[in-house]
């Protein structure tokens, strides 16, 4: 996709045309694609460039020339005569450089520790790090005490420090940063993550923070280095299995049993860690290009000499007749040479012998006019000159004919004897002036004009070719076609909208608006009112907003005073103004609502945490019994037990009038549309039925989160058990709300992970999970804060999120996208799904014909009118009386629709 | 891998672009290397796309050059041998551009299409700014935000701009008026055009209230002041250079006419007359006492046809019927002269508005041309068109655009005769005739758009009229912008019908190029690409 702007782009043909002028300049080259943004703060600089070199082109030209005779006579003194081409070429290369991040632990001095973490790769690396205090719980970050802070070291907020990495030793590539540790402070661990400032990456550890511990008890989150347990930064997570297989209790068990040292150990003990890590690096090299003519023979002697490591294969063809085409000029050819497609040729440079690169003679008829080149390194790794095909011009009669053809040809010629014949540098500019006299004489005649115009105008269609076609897929994507009939048609079809509390319209689309992390920088709700136009114009028409009350723990998920909404995602107001500014977009907003624990205010006669304060001043009455920690005094629990916090018993009359009210309060206060609610397996879903009815959302959806079926750690294929469960809680709703469809995820990590496509058919032939059995209530997912996110707990295939997407969305069921997904590099892939979801009205009911669904692929057509396929294996929508286009692409998967 | 020969095209448009830029910077000193750039371009006609490139290269130096002129490049109307290349081509924008949020909508394909138009070589881009988009929240808070990242992207592209300033919302994609208007319609409907069954079209304000200060103890004449000068300032800095025309609405869909089809898109019947709001009936019945007939002030014409029948089912429209009588000559007479002077009064708070900037006015007429094989021609006269002397009804409504100095669009300019269905006795051909001449007669000049969905045989019928040597018109908008636009089918036929407007303008010494060998360092070869898609 040609994103790049005209100006950037202007840019480097001005580079090319005039690199001797610019060589300098050579630092604004920016090798990628570019987004608009960028390219309006860029612009400026650009422009000045500009500025300064077209006003006036006669300077332009002369210092060309004069720059062009100074290099060549230094360089080439000798041979002058002979060489009529002499150009050294920078190149970029972008290569994947691997490497690894180091954590090492030693003790200098008896209470004197030193912590070192470096890189082995180059780059602006930045240390991020805090410590945490013993005593301190959940997964804050502290300020280090200063004399932990080395040199250069620059607090961030309240709760961090940046420290650069340096360099340690010259010619060597190692970065590192050492910490010296005093044992005396309280500090418990020490949490940090690796920042490379030039490419604006982090590295964290399995996906959440480095975490040294420095004293035994610190709680393991599976982040702790140290313990020798599987390590990887982010990026890497792939090579580290997942533990997919087990509950998020059971993953935890594992790896602390995998861990067998530091937490077992008495004090502190030294050790080393690495981590593979890899980053794009752009590497210069140079190819240098000289050509000459040999009198002898009169034929062209190009060398092309680069210091490009490795094989360099150059693809060449020679230009005759004045085009750039590439044509394949006739034999012999060089050693090592083949034909390529008929289009080039290709030859294998020959390695120096000091290993420093490679080199290669060519040797040409003397008639041709230039040489154009590309060079391939390895697999798929092209290099070309700014954008373009190297281009060697040998001097040729033809060449000087114009010369003199040229309005002020006595003088350009002058100009290029003085210049030992440096013809193709000064061909531009003195185009240019040809044109500008020709113009300024009033001569309409265009006949010093060239053949190869034809190249340019080719070219030019080609581009514009292919615009259109970016326009055309983004447009298409974004909004519905204009002509009347197909509104028409839409609207006709358009079925009968009921609204339920289970399905909302039906034509929901949910996105889960934060995650893990959301809280920690304060203003959540804040960052993400900016997000409301996007996510609307995305086609999302339900947010999921974190849960809003006083918490004990910063994500929100242990409340305590029900009644206060300032929270660590911002204020009451600026919920308030939150949820407004999305119903103003025309997406309605779920509250989190936490009902089945609750965090105490005081303790009772016993110590025991469980009286309550604020407005619900409960007391232990309102805790289940059957929990020991918290000494309740209600009845038995009529679900699972979550352990951390004292579990409300719902049972009680008092409990369910003050939820009621609560959640009534909420809409009205807030302006919330529905819930999602929090671990309803802890609470019995006809009191689910009752607060829906008394809250009447317009969409709810529980998380009923279990254990899917496993025999000798491999997943079953029949899942019914599991959803089985799921239904009966909605069921105990009376459908009054629908249920995260924990089935359907949980079947695609394997089916997609282990490339058992075949699972995602049950056997009656519909979707294994919830939605296959009840798709109006069921909400599909592949991740959310708990799964993906910083935590983890049970993460979705990586690199294969957008295959689930491509399945959840279009399918039935209503789908949700987690936040971090939508705004990470598969925006474009999920932006066109959604478009296509909403295009094409699927909804919480479609109509699911499953097509294929074999080892390496799994293919459905929904509602006739779209068809998808996931998996490697090969698919097409069958031809019948439907017109199938493609209408979204990616790695593995593939959507068609009707058009 | 990062570094490949994929950016190989990419800087080709650059190379291309190039042209073009050297161009727009030489400006004022050196016009003079683009032109001769472009001109390179004519030599060769071996294939369709190289003419397309010509042409274009061609057209945006003339573009620059008749700026470079003291008067404003749209008073130079009438071009002395009617050849193609005078007709400057614009393609409109969505209409959903900027969003009631003002967000600039797929701002990634805006940019990626204004680019191939840019090389396409055509010379603007028509912008759709709405009322109700911009000063949607309150009387008199105005956020340009979203339609000035667009006009910047415009510029950067090197395009010129052509902005509509629409009064009236829109149903596909739905922008309505502004949020307060709207409120203040909930509370008095009578703002709003009404049917004979009390449907109201809220897309636009009445004629009737004009004057009346219905919003907020402004009149709506007022608030459109406010909103035009608002917009003065606020792309002053675009204003002459990258905005070369402004177009004012006129009523609803943006056209000079009743909303008498109001929400029925069939089309099938003549449409119905909207004057059944509280102050068109007031007025209604002031003009009945005045000219002596009271009884004819209760309310419209009692035996139109309604909206899906066919017009002459009842007997207001058939021959010798009531709108042949005494009373219907009352009755349209009125009713057509609301429609006279509002585009008088829109106009007039325009040009005194817009007054020494040297942008050029235009407003836009409805092409209703279903009917007009009929004798009382009932599309029009619903729509307000109407003479009293039964000779040319334009003619009222082209001496107001001509008293503007305003520019008249005509939409419709693709349709054919051929290609409407029998039975609706539709003939675009001849109404556009008949607007065109009018035009004439007043010396207004014409400015050309298609309909907006795409027709058979439209593009060889959109260079048919502009080759039209009788009425010079020089600027052509297509529209529109979107996905249809760009899907592969259109846009061949659209980058055919850029190609056949160049052909008319390739003079003689044009063709005489003399085709010699040299080595130009620019354009490279087509081996890298081949190879990787290889």
């Amino acid at each position: 996709m040609s994103t790049v702007p005209i100006e950037s782009l202007l840019h480097h043909s001005h580079l090319r045309h005039n690199s001797r002028i610019y060589r300098g300049t050579r630092s604004f080259f920016i090798p990628c694609s570019l987004n608009l943004p960028s390219h309006f703060t860029s612009n400026k600089l650009l422009h000045s460039i500009r500025t300064s070199v077209g006003a006036s082109s006669k300077h332009k030209r002369s210092v060309a020339i004069r720059a062009s005779s100074s290099d060549t006579a230094v360089v080439e003194t000798a041979q002058s005569d002979d060489v009529i081409f002499k150009e050294n070429f920078p190149v970029q290369r972008i290569e994947k450089a691997e490497g690894k991040i180091y954590v090492r632990l030693k003790q200098v001095k008896e209470n004197n520790w030193e912590l070192s973490v470096g890189s082995s790769i180059p780059g602006k690396w930045i240390l991020h790090w805090g410590v945490s205090y013993v005593g301190d719980t959940g997964s804050e970050w502290d300020q280090p005490p200063e004399d932990m802070r080395p040199p250069g070291s620059i607090a961030i907020k309240d709760y961090a420090i940046e420290t650069p990495l340096k360099k340690l030793s010259e010619g060597d590539s190692f970065f590192e940063v050492a910490i010296n540790l005093n044992l005396e402070s309280s500090v418990a661990a020490l949490n940090f993550v690796l920042k490379d400032e030039e490419t604006g990456a982090w590295y964290q550890h399995k996906g959440r923070d480095f975490k040294v511990p420095l004293v035994d008890d610190v709680p393991d989150n599976g982040n702790l280095i140290g313990a020798k347990k599987g390590f990887g930064a982010i990026g890497q997570l792939a090579n580290i299995p997942l533990e997919q297989d087990k509950s998020s209790g059971e993953v935890q068990k594992k790896s602390e049993s995998s861990s067998d040292s530091t937490k077992e150990r008495k004090g502190l003990q030294e050790f080393y860690e690495e981590m593979p890590i890899s980053k794009r690096v752009a590497d210069d090299n140079s190819v240098s290009v000289t050509a000459r003519k040999c009198s002898e023979t009169s034929k062209n002697i190009v060398s092309i000499e680069t210091d490009l490591p490795g094989d360099v294969t150059v693809h060449w063809g020679v230009c005759k007749n004045g085009s750039k085409k590439w044509e394949i000029p006739s034999e012999p050819y060089p050693e090592d040479t083949s034909l390529f497609k008929n289009k080039a040729l290709r030859t294998r440079l020959q390695r120096k012998d000091d290993g420093s690169g490679s080199f290669g003679l060519f040797s040409l008829d003397g008639k041709l006019e230039g040489l154009c080149f590309v060079l391939k390194l390895h697999e798929n790794t092209w290099l070309n000159y700014r954008g373009e095909d190297f281009y060697v011009p040998f001097l040729t009669s033809s060449s000087s004919v114009v010369e003199t053809e040229a309005t002020e040809a006595a003088q350009v010629s002058k100009h290029s004897k003085k210049t030992d014949k440096e013809v193709s540098a000064s061909g531009f500019t003195d185009e240019i002036i040809t044109e500008i006299r020709n113009l300024a004489n009033d001569i309409h005649s265009h006949k010093n004009q060239k053949t190869n115009v034809k190249e340019v105008q080719e070219n030019i269609l080609q581009e514009i070719e292919k615009l259109a076609a970016e326009a055309y897929s983004i447009f298409r994507s974004t909004t519905p076609s204009f002509s009347e009939e197909s509104i028409l048609e839409a609207e006709a079809e358009k079925p009968d909208i009921k609204i339920s509390s289970g399905t909302g319209s039906g034509f929901e689309i949910l996105c889960q608006g934060f995650n893990w992390e959301s809280n920690k920088s304060g203003r959540w709700y804040l960052e993400l009112q900016e997000k409301a136009d996007e996510l609307a114009s995305l086609g999302f028409t339900v947010l999921w907003l974190p849960p809003p009350t006083e918490s004990v723990s910063p994500e929100g998920y242990m409340p305590k005073d029900l009644y206060n909404l300032n929270s660590r995602y911002g204020t009451i107001d600026e919920l308030k103004d939150t949820v407004k500014k999305f119903h103003k977009v025309g997406i309605k907003v779920l509250g989190d609502a936490v009902l089945n624990h609750r965090c105490a205010h005081f303790k009772n006669q016993n110590g025991v945490w469980n009286l309550f304060g604020g407005r619900l001043n409960w007391d232990d009455r309102a805790i289940v019994a059957d929990d020991p920690h918290f000494q309740g005094r209600g009845n038995k629990s009529s679900g699972d037990n979550f352990h951390a916090a004292p579990n409300i018993d719902h049972s009680q009359d008092f409990v369910r009038k003050d939820i009621k009210e609560w959640l009534c309060w909420m809409m009205e206060e807030v302006g919330y549309d529905g819930w999602r609610l929090d671990f309803v397996r802890g609470f019995w879903g006809g009191y689910v039925k009752d607060y829906m009815d008394a809250s009447k959302p317009y969409f709810a959806v529980g998380e009923y989160w279990d254990s899917l079926s496993y025999t000798y750690g491999e997943m079953d294929y029949n899942q019914d058990a599991h959803r089985q469960r799921i239904v009966d809680w909605i069921n105990a709703t009376s459908g009054a709300a629908g249920a995260f469809d924990v089935t359907t995820k949980g079947i695609l990590h394997t089916a997609l992970q282990k490339c058992e496509y075949w699972r995602l058919s049950d056997p009656k032939g519909k979707p294994p999970g919830v939605v296959g059995w009840w798709p109006s209530r069921a909400v599909t997912f592949i991740e959310n804060h708990d799964t993906g996110s910083t935590q983890g707990h049970w993460r979705f295939p990586e690199g294969k999120e957008m295959q689930g997407y491509a399945y959840i969305l279009t399918h039935p069921g209503t789908p949700a996208v987690f936040f971090d997904h939508i705004f990470s590099d598969y925006h474009p892939e999920i932006a066109a799904l959604l478009s296509l979801r909403n295009r094409q009205k699927l909804h919480c009911r479609s109509e699911v014909n499953i097509d294929k669904s074999e080892r390496d692929v799994y293919a459905a057509i929904i509602d006739d009118k779209v068809a998808m396929k996931i998996g490697p294996g090969h698919y097409e929508p069958p031809n019948g009386s439907k017109n199938w286009s493609v209408a979204v692409e990616g790695r593995d998967y593939k959507v068609w629709e009707t058009s | 891998m990062e570094v490949s020969v994929i950016g190989n095209p990419q800087a080709r448009i650059c190379r291309a672009e190039l042209a073009y830029r050297e161009l727009g910077f030489r400006f004022g000193s050196e016009v003079i290397s683009g032109e001769s750039r472009n001109r390179v371009s004519f030599c060769n006609q071996s294939s369709k796309w190289k003419e397309i490139a010509i042409r274009c290269s061609h057209r945006s130096v003339k573009c620059e050059a008749i700026v470079s002129d003291d008067a404003p490049p749209f008073l130079n109307s009438t071009p002395k041998s009617k050849s193609l290349e005078s007709v400057k081509l614009f393609v409109g924008l969505p209409l959903d551009t900027v969003s009631d949020c003002n967000n600039v909508n797929h701002l990634k394909a805006i940019t990626a299409g204004l680019k191939a138009l840019k090389l396409l070589g055509v010379q603007g881009i028509e912008l759709p700014i709405f009322w109700g988009v911009v000063e949607k929240e309150a009387a008199g808070r105005y956020e340009w935000s979203g339609y000035l990242a667009v006009a910047e992207i415009v510029k950067k592209v090197g395009l010129k701009l052509h902005v509509s300033l629409s009064f009236h919302g829109s149903k596909h994609p739905e922008i309505g008026l502004p949020d307060w208007v709207a409120k203040i319609g909930e509370a008095e409907p009578g703002i709003y055009f009404t049917d004979r069954y009390g449907q109201q079209y809220k897309d636009c304000l009445s004629f009737a209230v004009d004057d009346v200060p219905v919003l907020h103890g402004k009149t709506p004449m007022e608030v459109y002041r406010g909103f035009c000068d608002s917009f003065k300032s606020a792309f002053s800095d675009y204003m002459g250079n990258t905005i070369t025309g402004i177009t004012l609405g006129l009523g609803p869909d943006g056209e000079l006419k009743y909303p008498s089809h109001q929400h029925n898109v069939k089309r099938s019947g003549a449409g119905e007359f909207q004057c059944y709001d509280k102050h068109m009936l007031t007025a209604l019945k002031a003009y009945a006492e005045s000219t002596g007939n009271p009884l004819w002030g209760l309310g419209g014409p009692h035996d139109a046809p309604a909206y899906d029948h066919q017009p002459n089912s009842s007997t207001f429209f058939s021959d010798g019927g009531s709108w042949e009588s005494q009373y219907g000559n009352f009755f349209l007479s009125w009713y057509s002269s609301l429609l006279t002077s509002h585009a008088d009064r829109v106009l007039s708070v325009a040009s005194s508005a817009f007054s020494g900037i040297g942008v050029p006015l235009c407003g836009k007429l409805p092409l209703l041309h279903q009917w007009h094989k009929l004798r009382s021609q009932p599309s029009e006269l619903t729509a307000g068109f109407y003479s009293s002397n039964g000779q040319d009804r334009y003619e009222a409504i082209t001496e107001i655009f001509a008293k503007n100095s305003c520019r008249m669009i005509i939409p419709g300019m693709d349709l054919s005769d051929e290609h409407q269905s029998p039975e609706s006795l539709s003939s675009p051909e001849s109404l556009l005739a008949h607007i065109k001449t009018s035009c004439k007669k007043q010396g207004v000049v014409v400015s050309g758009q298609n309909s907006s969905t795409p027709v058979p045989g439209g593009f060889e019928r959109i260079v048919e009229n502009l080759k039209d040597e009788n009425v010079g018109i020089d600027l052509f908008t297509y529209q529109r912008m979107g996905a249809l636009f760009f899907s592969p089918e259109h846009f061949h036929a659209f980058t055919v019908f850029v190609r056949n407007l160049s052909r008319f303008e390739l003079s003689s010494d044009d063709k005489a190029a003399d085709v010699e060998d040299e080595t130009v360092s620019i354009g490279s070869g087509t081996g890298a690409p081949s190879l990787q898609t290889a």
